[in-house]
């Protein structure tokens, strides 16, 4: 069926009359519809940008499927995601042509056996196929050169191999080594395995906390610095957290987890709780209780009312695990999974193709996934007789929509007014922690990265922290500061993504181009540095994978100075233009309280007054030995979320500027711990050749990991569970800055004008895959 | 018969468009039967006027041209190139052609909700307030209507523009197109009066509506009035929905408003349209403003000269109407209705008020 | 904390603004900063350390399987060769390009390339078999310059070279870690033969002793591939530095 549809578009272009017409404006006139479905949207951003500028090709950028021809389908089309590229690709009038880019849309690329993607080309008819995670600019560039030939009548791959003949003499036939992988049968399982870090202000939390608590719970145990785990059961815990929360001031959650433990027949739930008062900021509170198991209906006390910023990750936990939270405020249905997704695909009774190591036939593997065979996405039950009575309409703005990003806001609109928008995410959900289970710890990083590829480095660095706090190592100081470089520069790159991206919301385009502009340096300097433009996969356990030359140091030491210029130019254009301030200032206000109780972090947080930086409060890699300041503000509106980036970029080029001089003092190499590297400590200043020998293996102690790492939209929360006999991970649960901030946006919308609630989404930098993960 | 004909040609002739730069030419053309007729019929001014400039093959050049220098200009401003492959050599000029042809071929989407057949019938009828108004401006001295009432006459035209688009906008019969439709029907109202308020003040200020009279007039309105100027500006800008005040297409909010379901040659027409309105508000101020067709005679060029200084003013106008779109993000509903309701107002009133002091004093 | 304070504009404030943002537009209409390049007419040139498409020397090959181990894509599948021996293929249906199999690659036998930009019209395609990845790949290059990007203290400018950018990439050699497999418990050995079954080098050889099979390494032709301690089910293998 594909491919008829594939032909019928096609001969229209070759159908007479005029034949040689159509096909040269079609040629000339490939307008891709916005479809950005993950993260190659950023490359699909670039190749459109001042960069590349793909309208040169006469192919324009448009929003709006009714209009275009092209659909460019960039990465993973999730299950959910798989309805609105058939819907979209529908609504499009003949001829129309669709190009796959990212491997994630070929066959899955690093998702290639999640629970929740789907195969593009089995739902839509796909002419190009372009690899790459994410692809470059121009081999974007180059997939719509092929369809401009394609039209003209050359349909080719625009690539050709010479096969080179490797015949030889035949030796023995060779066993077929098993599978890398190592999985404990039985493993022993327990967020609470102290660590033997000692740590005294803890023993004193520890004492505080048994005054509070009481007979409430069942042991406190001091796990690691900085970390307490509190273990409870289900009866006490909405009593433990009302404590917590009135008498020891911790109020908000940092994640929310369940640990599925079916040889012992007991779901472990787990609260990671923190506190925005000062003295308590860095210390992790893991309040967690076992769960029978046996039951058919599994519920559970909801903590929603008690810590509103449990809402959402307790919604997701029970499309994940089918645990019933019992009085959270969501509606019936999955919150973030399509609906038919297969049911709680994160406990552990549901398995994952495994991985095939040598190809049998000379057929690429990737397991058969059939597409969706519903095109409609319901609405939750109930919800449109609701808003029918209270005299609203609903407005769904996408997931296809050029306003929307990947992900469904479905807004009840009173007149012009916004009385709450309702998101439906998990358009981008990936499944990365149900991936994570069935690979190496160092597969991982590369995963854990596509989390947000405009913010690679620090999206790395959390979960690579996690992993050198487990293992204890220390880090050469070389490799600190080029990380702390790395996750600078990162900062500066998702800024600059989400302040392009707000002014195209704003309806600014020029300053969405000269954001593009200060990029593509920025790109150029990482690409530099590591040979990646998005996804250098360049942060490992104990250091980075080579050094860095003094060549690219010179490169990277005139950033600060070389966007300058540019960013002036912006700030004139657009940061302090009269129309935009009128349209931010005052707008979507958050004060300290309500963006504390919604759970926002990072930048955003600060806007409302919280001195809260992970930086600054327990300062990792180079942090502390390094001049900066924090950056926040009072009003907490739009505009000083904005305005409070912008001027942490400012401290970021500083850091930069530091993180080179000091660099360009030391001496090279040696970027590598021996520690880690063991008899392979060639390997410290390039890990070339050894990567496999070293990490392959690798195996954390038994126990909970938890970090928190500063990423550029805000808190990013790793946590590794680890049953000290597997080379995987036993449970990997991340909550990232995006999924944090999404309360925030709703919070922050609600009562504002339609309009406003660009303005309020804009501010905010959410990153859907970054938040769906 | 032969008279009839004979009285007829030399009625053409007696208003013909001279160009003495094409006179030689033009004097064997008039020799040749037939051709000398046609030729006789098409230099007449008014036939010029409509079929020629500013009429209908003008505004072709424009509409295939026009959004070409918007956007090879903006981008410019955003340090990209712009349409270009298609025709290195000239940057790209014949990219809207392409995109034509595009529209053309392409499928033309009814969908299952809208309201049949307003739905075709709405892009097509849009042209009628799109057309008309170009008879009634004068470039330099050739125009096709000559009426007192000519400015008011433009005026209601073009205020008939915005039901057009309400029009499209119901018929589309969706959300978005729905929520672009009454918000530009609040913008009509805003941005509407001070309009009117505008012209009328310059109305007052020449003491004539003639279009001819106002653009053949010595001191160009501009100086005379520059507040009427900016208030006209201003609601031009919103009358075309340019940015800052975009706000019933709002590509971002609204993917595109009363257009969204538009596809194939109904949306080509719809795209042109908003192109066609510019290109008459544009002539307007021209008009009003600045002087018309008027500017230091090139004596080869006879009446062509008026011609050529008009569309140069014009097209400078558009160009600055599509710049705005480099150089401002978009304003909130209420925001413009705002600024239409009082800023506008009031500055529009100031014009009237300049105006009628410059009538009393001078 | 340094705090922001948001501005609040005045009539005048207003105004000056307005002109600022114009200025920048006329400025920049008049003489654009602009960063285009003209790909497919030039290309932009990436650094040594690019990421590409993969090159394969089997030359250098020792079959050890860690790049289809360590890829977290799954897009290396190892395939037997005629002569028996097992190669890397890349599906780059799934490659991520993370050169994870490059950094792992302990004989050197994975090259970069700098090619990236390429199209493919079928998805099955996409699998380069062993014998594909040996030569550099051709592509469709309209190319006639290249374009660096030229970043000194003020500014970012393009600077265009006429020519075409050489895509094939030389590392330099590895300093390879020569690593050799012994047995450090021969008593607790099964000799279960999975050692020598899995050995693509032909080191480990057992030969009957009496009653008992005898394992032996032969140190000299062993290539450390590491998969006999990998698949020894009583760990008595250990993967040691060569004595030189």
């Amino acid at each position: 069926m594909m491919k008829e549809e594939e032909t019928r578009n096609i001969n229209i272009v070759n159908s007479e009359p005029l034949s040689p017409l159509k096909k040269w404006s079609a040629k000339w006139s490939l307008w891709p519809c916005h479809f950005v479905t993950s993260c190659c949207g950023v490359e699909l951003a670039h190749a459109y940008g001042c960069g590349y500028d793909g309208e040169r090709l006469g192919s324009l950028a448009m929003g709006i499927s009714r209009q275009a021809n092209t659909i460019i389908v960039e990465g993973t089309i999730t299950r959910k995601m798989a309805r609105p590229l058939r819907v979209v690709w529908e609504q499009m009038p003949d001829p129309k042509f669709v190009n796959v880019i990212g491997a994630c849309g070929e066959r899955g690329g690093i998702f290639w056996n999640s629970y929740h993607i789907t195969h593009p080309h089995r739902i839509v008819p796909v002419d190009f196929f372009v690899p790459g995670c994410p692809v470059t600019p121009e081999a974007l560039l180059r997939g719509i050169r092929a369809l401009q030939d394609k039209i003209e009548g050359d349909d080719r791959s625009t690539i050709s191999f010479r096969t080179v003949d490797l015949s030889g003499a035949g030796g023995k036939k060779n066993r077929v080594p098993e599978s890398p992988k190592i999985i404990a049968p039985t493993p022993l399982v327990k967020p609470d395995i102290p660590s033997g870090v000692r740590w005294e202000e803890g023993e004193q939390i520890v004492e505080m906390l048994k005054k509070v608590l009481g007979e409430l719970v069942i042991s406190i145990t001091v796990t690691d610095k900085d970390r307490i785990a509190i273990k409870t059961t289900p009866e006490n815990i909405r009593e433990v957290a009302a404590r917590l929360s009135a008498e020891m001031k911790i109020d908000h959650v940092k994640s929310v987890n369940v640990i599925d433990v079916p040889h012992e027949r007991k779901f472990i739930i787990e609260y990671t709780a923190g506190s925005y008062e000062k003295e308590l900021m860095p210390v992790l509170f893991t309040i967690f209780a076992d769960l029978r198991s046996g039951k058919d209906e599994i519920s559970f006390p909801s903590l929603a009312d008690i810590w509103m910023s449990a809402d959402y990750t307790e919604r997701e936990l029970q499309d994940f695990f089918g645990v019933k939270f019992e009085g959270n405020p969501g509606r019936e249905g999955n919150f973030l999974l399509a609906p038919d997704t297969p049911k709680f695909p994160l406990r552990r009774s549901f398995k994952l193709e495994e991985e095939r190591y040598v190809l049998e036939d000379d057929k690429p593997f990737a397991p058969v996934i059939d597409p969706p065979t519903e095109f409609d996405i319901p609405l939750p039950p109930g919800l449109e007789e609701e808003v029918g009575a209270a005299g609203e309409y609903l407005l769904l703005v996408g997931p296809h929509h050029t306003g929307s990003g990947h992900l469904r806001w479905i807004m009840r609109l009173k007149g012009d007014t916004l009385s709450e928008v309702i998101p439906d995410p998990g358009y981008v959900h990936r499944s990365m922690e149900k991936l994570a289970e069935n690979r190496l710890y160092i597969q991982n990083i590369p995963l854990f990265e596509r989390l947000c590829i405009v913010d690679p480095f620090n999206v790395n660095l959390g979960y690579v922290r996690t992993i050198e706090k487990a293992l204890k190592i220390d880090v050469p100081e070389r490799a600190t500061y080029i990380r702390t470089l790395m996750a600078e520069l990162s900062r500066i790159d998702a800024f600059t993504y989400d302040a392009g991206i707000f002014s195209l919301f704003m309806g600014h385009s020029t300053g969405f181009m000269y954001l593009w502009a200060i990029r593509e340096m920025l790109l150029e300097m990482i690409t530099a540095m590591t040979g990646s433009r998005c996804s250098p996969s360049f942060i490992i356990p104990g250091g980075i994978r080579r050094d860095i030359s003094d060549e690219v140091l010179n490169l990277v030491e005139k950033l600060p100075t070389a966007v300058q210029g540019r960013l002036r130019k912006f700030e004139d254009i657009f940061v302090n233009n009269p129309v935009l301030i009128s349209r931010v200032k005052g707008v979507g206000v958050l004060s300290r309280e309500d963006a504390i109780k919604a759970g926002i972090v990072g930048p955003f947080l600060r806007a409302s007054g919280v001195e809260y930086d992970i930086r600054k409060i327990e300062p990792y890699e180079a942090y502390g030995d390094l001049d900066w300041e924090v950056i926040g503000a009072d009003d907490g509106d739009c505009l000083v979320r904005f305005l409070v980036r912008l001027e942490e970029m400012q401290e970021s080029l500083n850091i930069v500027k530091q993180c080179v001089e000091k660099l360009k003092s030391m001496e090279r190499g040696g970027v590598m711990s021996e520690a880690i590297l063991g008899e392979y400590s060639e390997a410290k200043d390039d890990i070339r050749g050894s990567f496999y020998r070293v990490f392959g293996n690798l195996v954390l102690p038994r126990g909970e990991w938890s970090t928190v790492t500063e990423a550029a939209r805000g808190t990013l929360f790793f946590s590794i569970l680890s049953d000290g006999d597997s080379n995987v991970p036993y449970r990997v649960r991340t909550i990232s800055p995006s999924w944090y901030n999404l309360r925030g946006i709703i919070e922050a919308s609600r009562g504002e004008k339609m309009a406003d609630f660009w303005a309020v989404y804009g501010s905010f930098g959410y990153f859907p895959p970054e938040a769906d993960r | 018969m032969m008279g009839t004909i004979e009285a007829l040609i030399n009625l053409m002739m007696a208003d013909q468009v001279a160009i003495p730069l094409l006179d030689p030419i033009l004097n064997i053309l008039y020799g040749i039967p037939l051709l000398g007729y046609l030729l006789a019929f098409i230099l007449w001014k008014p036939i010029f006027a409509g079929l020629v400039c500013p009429g209908f093959a003008t505004l072709g050049v424009i509409l295939m041209l026009f959004p070409w220098i918007e956007r090879k200009l903006v981008a410019r401003m955003q340090w990209r190139v712009g349409p270009r492959e298609i025709l290195p050599q000239f940057g790209g000029i014949i990219q809207l052609l392409a995109d034509s042809l595009r529209f053309l071929f392409q499928e033309v989407i009814v969908h299952r909700d809208a309201k049949q057949p307003y739905f075709v019938q709405f892009p097509v009828l849009s042209f009628i307030p799109a057309l008309l108004p170009l008879l009634f401006i004068p470039a330099g001295v050739i125009v096709a209507v000559k009426s007192a009432y000519g400015v008011q006459i433009i005026l209601a035209l073009v205020c008939l523009f915005p039901f057009f688009i309400l029009g499209l906008g119901w018929a589309s019969n969706s959300r978005f197109a729905y929520i672009g439709t009454v918000r530009e029907a609040f913008m009509y109202f805003a941005y509407e009066i001070p309009f009117i308020i505008a012209v009328l003040a310059m109305i007052v200020l020449y003491g004539t509506s003639d279009p001819v009279a106002i653009a053949g007039m010595s001191v160009p309105g501009i100086i005379l009035n520059p507040l009427a100027a900016l208030t006209f500006f201003i609601a031009a800008a919103m009358a075309t929905s340019r940015l800052p005040f975009e706000i019933a297409e709002a590509d971002q909010e609204l993917a595109a408003g009363p257009h969204v379901e538009y596809s194939g040659i109904l949306f080509g027409l719809i795209y042109v349209m908003c192109y066609e309105k510019m290109y008459i508000l544009s002539g307007l101020m021209t008009i009003l403003f600045l002087g018309g067709g008027s500017g230091p005679e090139i004596a080869i060029l006879g009446d062509l000269s008026g011609v050529v200084y008009f569309m140069i003013k014009t097209v400078i106008v558009m160009t600055l109407l599509a710049a705005l779109r480099g150089v401002y993000p978009r304003y909130r509903l209420d925001q413009g209705l705002k600024i239409g309701w009082s800023s506008m107002l009031i500055m529009g009133t100031l014009a009237l008020v300049i105006s009628l002091a410059e009538v009393l004093i001078l | 904390m340094k705090k922001i304070v948001a501005p609040d504009y005045g009539l005048g404030e207003t105004v000056k603004s307005h002109a600022a943002a114009i200025k920048v537009a006329i400025k920049e209409a008049i003489l654009p900063q602009t960063v285009t390049s003209h790909y497919p007419g030039e290309r932009r040139r990436m650094p040594d350390c690019f990421r590409g498409y993969l090159r394969f020397d089997p030359e250098m090959c020792i079959s050890c399987f860690q790049c289809s181990f360590i890829c977290p894509a799954n897009a290396i599948g190892m395939r037997e060769a005629p002569d028996n021996r097992y190669y890397p293929t890349i599906d780059y249906g799934k490659c991520i390009f993370c050169y994870f199999c490059l950094d792992s690659c302990p004989g050197g036998a994975l090259k970069p390339t700098k090619v990236h930009d390429v199209a493919y019209n079928d998805v099955d395609e996409m699998l380069t078999p062993t014998c594909d990845m040996i030569d550099m790949p051709e592509i469709i290059r309209e190319d006639e310059r290249y374009v660096e990007y030229k970043i000194d203290e003020h500014d970012l400018s393009l600077e265009r070279v006429k020519g075409l950018d050489d895509l094939a990439v030389e590392l330099p050699e590895l300093e390879k870690i020569s690593m050799v497999s012994v047995c450090v418990a021969p008593e607790n050995c099964l000799s279960c033969r999975v050692c020598e079954e899995v050995c693509e080098s032909g080191a480990i050889t057992s030969a009957l002793d009496g009653d008992e099979i005898r394992m032996t390494i032969d140190t000299t032709t062993c290539n450390g591939c590491g998969l006999c301690v990998k698949e020894c089910s009583m760990q008595v293998l250990r993967l040691v530095r060569r004595e030189i």
